[in-house]
């Protein structure tokens, strides 16, 4: 990084929170995505947003790149540094400033741990709803950039449906707050909030949010339904959607995925093809007549077994195995590309069948755990980095089923982003015309196009391969994927 | 200035490239809404209408942005499903122009509000370029969301030619009380109970009343199960709030209109914090008013607009006007924001949206 940069940052940052080594910056030169890495010029650790706001500023005069960086668990390489440029890295913003149990709302900074919203809500009967997987170790900063989901998006949405109101410095130094304290948000001209949300750090740094939280529902009842065939499972979505219930959850299992889950946490799931989950939540007395009928429509779409969750135990073996399934399959690989294709909830029987053709013609395995819900695939393909031409001949199965989603009517990612992985792939979903406005609108908000320089748009320099495999605190068990 | 009939997007993209200052009347139910308009070429988006696309199976449908609320309600209550951040004013406007001044009933307390269900549009911008923003399908992070940012546009970055919503089932049944107290700090307190309780409500809206105040709530359900959900809501709001009577109400359209008795010059939306209740009330207390979704809005009626809008700026808040013919349809807290700014000058750089 050049000197007069350095000097300036200086003013700003004492030694400890300002890194320049080698050694201090290599925790910073991946994210999820680790199949890249490369290497940032400074980190800078900001306590405060008037450090937030001035480095923003810096970095516009000085035209200097920068990242703004929560927990780096992005999976589309959204938080990889730019080659030299700056890392913002927002883990000590990690203040909830207030939690109001009669507004339902949390205020909270933007490096705050998705997870610790909800810890801090339970005395209120109250949780933050959207719960990504990586959830004990995302910042709330990175669920905006991405509009992150989870299990248990499809009834009250993903992030953007939870932000009521946000304060962020643009890319260019501009300061600008946008929605309320009420739950109707921004309410009164343009949603912002819809805007700011998923744009993948290209606009500036979320400083602080107001999140809306949700009264803890009375009870939960889940079933886990085994079948012997893939498309059957599939079917059953499609049955229990007809029937006008609204699950909380829908989520699928394949063969490949069961097996990994059941050697790595030993969930006692049952020997199938597939594995359906389903999960109501509610008012009691509601909850207990869907259960009944929800019983009744499994039973008749072909599943050999069914298990009933009775205890808020059992109900967490299910979701033990199915949280735990990603990470689990990772393990039985030495690497691994993780897609997150979105198909229309009826063409995922096609879209199965579709990706399991592509196994054969690419000589790859690939697991697939979805929130099927949804129709939010999560093929995770297979391969060893170590084998001349593997990661090649993943890649392109990937593209493969990106493709595969957009021609079916869907999109190339629900919730983990384009980031720098699925850059090449954005033209197959937008005309050069909806990306050259998009294009614009990022240049309207950052001239000198520093935020996040290099992801999103098709073009710009690929970061370095580095080795592959499981994200470091995956090894470690402390989080795992969907 | 007579509106001109538009019937198709690249109509409308002609239709820009050719005139000055452009602005678009969906059914004109917004009366309020079209005053800025003076002088501006307007288009008639109604024959934009019908449904495009409806996959009850996907919980989506696509639409034209000039059809009837009405005529959407209709062909998915066929389905048994629903538009939940529930249209307002739904006999009379268009699902374009419910998007674009963001009006909700007061069932979107249950689910969210349009932000929340809405999935993609077809826009023509203030340069004329037909264009897609956001997706078909219920779940998409690709590229920036701009379907969410027309939510409240009024019309003035990009105009719409077809939505596309993600939709859901709809309750076969619905019961609706009313519990009464005696002040609004009680009324209040009831509903704090409610927000940290476990019942689920289709609906929360509140009212000044002869003597008192009164708080409607609305359950929705099975035949099944309706009952023992509304004797225990009944029993433990009796405990916990002590209201004065609670009595059941026929669950009319009627009673679930907001705007309902609200009579005046101008009918006016207010975002508020629920905290900001006792203070809000207290500015307004000689107005006709409504608190819907828990007390995080308000409708109000009054004859008197300029006085509304001094007060509304001292609490920092803003409100939209529907109906009337006011000078302008925004009042209190200025809504001038840099990076709508910024958007402006991308879609519509010459103004002609208006
Ligand atoms: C094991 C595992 C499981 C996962 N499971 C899920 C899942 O179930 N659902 C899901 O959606 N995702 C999942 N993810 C992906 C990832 O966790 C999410 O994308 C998450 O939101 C990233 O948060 P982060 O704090 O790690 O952000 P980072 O990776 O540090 O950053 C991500 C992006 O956010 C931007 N950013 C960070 N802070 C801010 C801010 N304050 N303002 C503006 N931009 C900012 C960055 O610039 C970057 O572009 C998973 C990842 C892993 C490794």
């Amino acid at each position: 990084m050049n000197h007069p940069f350095l000097q300036v940052l200086e003013t700003i940052y004492p030694a400890e929170r300002l890194l320049t080594r080698d050694v201090e910056l290599l925790p910073y030169e991946s994210d999820g995505l680790t199949a890249f890495q490369s290497k940032p010029g400074a980190v800078v650790l900001p306590v405060d947003e008037e450090e937030i706001i001035a480095t923003v500023r810096l970095c516009h005069q000085h035209e200097m790149p920068f990242l703004a960086r929560g927990s780096g668990t992005s999976l589309s390489g959204g938080s990889l540094p730019i080659p030299d440029g700056l890392v913002i890295a927002l883990n000590r913003l990690n203040r909830i400033k207030r939690i109001d149990p009669q507004q339902r709302i949390a205020v909270v900074e933007p490096g705050v741990i998705n997870l610790h919203i909800t810890e801090a809500a339970q005395p209120y009967n109250l949780y933050y709803a959207p719960d990504p997987s990586s959830q004990s170790i995302c910042t709330i900063g990175g669920n905006i950039a991405f509009n992150s989901g989870g299990a248990h998006c499809l009834k009250y949405g993903m992030t953007s449906n939870h932000v009521l109101g946000m304060k962020v410095v643009l890319a260019d130094g501009t300061v600008t707050q946008f929605g309320s304290e009420s739950i109707e948000g921004v309410g009164i001209g343009p949603d912002l909030i819809g805007l700011f949300v998923g744009s993948e750090g290209l606009f500036g740094i979320a400083l602080e949010i107001t999140l809306r939280l949700m009264p803890q529902p009375e009870l939960y009842r889940t079933v886990l339904a085994a079948y012997d065939d893939l498309g059957a499972a599939g079917d059953a979505v499609s049955l229990v959607v007809a029937s006008g219930l609204l699950p909380g959850a829908i989520e699928i299992m394949d063969r490949l995925a069961i097996k990994a889950a059941e050697a790595s946490v030993k969930a006692g799931y049952p020997d199938a093809e597939a594995l359906l989950i389903v999960e109501l939540e509610g008012e009691a007395p509601q909850v207990e007549a869907e259960f009944a009928q929800l019983q009744g429509i499994i039973e008749a779409s072909g599943a050999f077994e069914m298990r009933v969750a009775r205890s808020e135990e059992e109900r967490a073996r299910i979701w033990k195995g199915r949280k735990g399934a990603f990470s689990a399959v990772g393990r039985l690989s030495p690497d691994f590309i993780v897609q997150d294709g979105v198909v229309p909830r009826g063409r995922l029987g096609e879209a199965l069948m579709a990706i399991d053709k592509l196994k054969t013609k690419y000589r790859l395995d690939v697991a697939n755990v979805f929130h099927a819900g949804d129709g939010n695939l999560h093929p995770l393909i297979l391969y060893d980095g170590r084998e001349a031409g593997a990661l090649e001949r993943a890649e392109a199965l990937a593209g493969e089923i990106l493709a595969l989603c957009v021609s079916l009517g869907g999109s190339i990612t629900g919730e983990h982003g384009i980031g720098m992985e699925k850059r090449d792939y954005m033209p197959t979903m937008f005309s050069e015309e909806e990306i050259d406005i998009m294009q614009a609108l990022r240049r309207a908000i950052d001239p000198m196009e520093i935020a996040n320089r290099g992801k999103m748009f098709p073009g710009g320099d690929a970061p370095a391969l580095k080795q592959h495999g499981l994200h470091p605190l995956e090894r470690q068990g402390v989080i795992s994927r969907e | 200035m007579t509106p001109t009939a538009i019937t198709t997007s690249a109509e409308l993209s002609d239709f820009l490239r050719q005139n000055e200052r452009v602005h678009v009347l969906g059914n004109g139910s917004k009366t309020a809404l079209h005053r800025t308009a003076n002088g501006a070429a307007l288009a008639d988006l109604s024959t934009l209408c019908g449904v495009l696309e409806y996959e009850p199976s996907e919980y989506t449908i696509t639409i034209g942005a000039g059809t009837p609320v009405s005529h959407v309600s209709a062909a998915l209550a066929e389905k048994g499903q629903y538009l939940p951040f529930d249209p307002l004013l739904a006999d009379r406007a268009t699902i374009g122009g419910t998007v674009a001044a963001n009006l909700s009933g007061s069932r979107r307390f249950r689910y969210g509000g349009i932000r929340d269900f809405i999935l993609g549009a077809r826009v023509v911008d203030g340069l004329g370029r037909a264009f897609r923003v956001g997706g078909k399908v219920v779940k998409n992070a690709a590229g920036f969301d701009l379907s969410k940012f027309l939510v409240g546009s009024l019309g003035r970055y990009a105009i719409m030619t077809e939505l596309t919503f993600k939709v859901f089932p709809d309750a076969p049944r619905f019961r609706s009380l009313r519990l009464d107290y005696p002040t609004l700090p009680d009324l209040l307190a009831a509903i704090s109970f409610i927000k940290q309780s476990v019942f689920e409500l289709d609906a929360l809206d509140f009212t000044p009343a002869a003597g008192g105040w009164s708080l409607m709530a609305r359950l929705a359900g099975s035949s099944a199960t309706l009952p023992p959900r509304v004797e225990r809501f009944t029993q433990t709001m009796q405990r916990e709030s002590a209201p004065t009577d609670i009595s059941e109400q026929e669950d009319t359209a009627t009673l679930w209109d907001p705007l309902h008795r609200l009579t005046g010059d101008a009918i006016v939306k207010v975002v508020l914090p629920p905290r900001q209740i006792p203070e809000f009330d207290t500015k307004v207390a000689d107005l006709r008013r409504r608190y819907s979704i828990g007390g995080n809005l308000a409708w109000l009626a009054t004859d008197d607009v300029t006085g509304l809008d001094t007060s509304l700026r001292r609490l920092g808040l803003r409100g939209l006007c529907l109906l009337g013919a006011v000078e302008s349809a925004l009042i209190g807290a200025p809504l001038e924001n840099e990076l709508a700014a910024r958007v402006k000058s991308v879609l519509d750089p010459q103004g002609k949206l208006v």
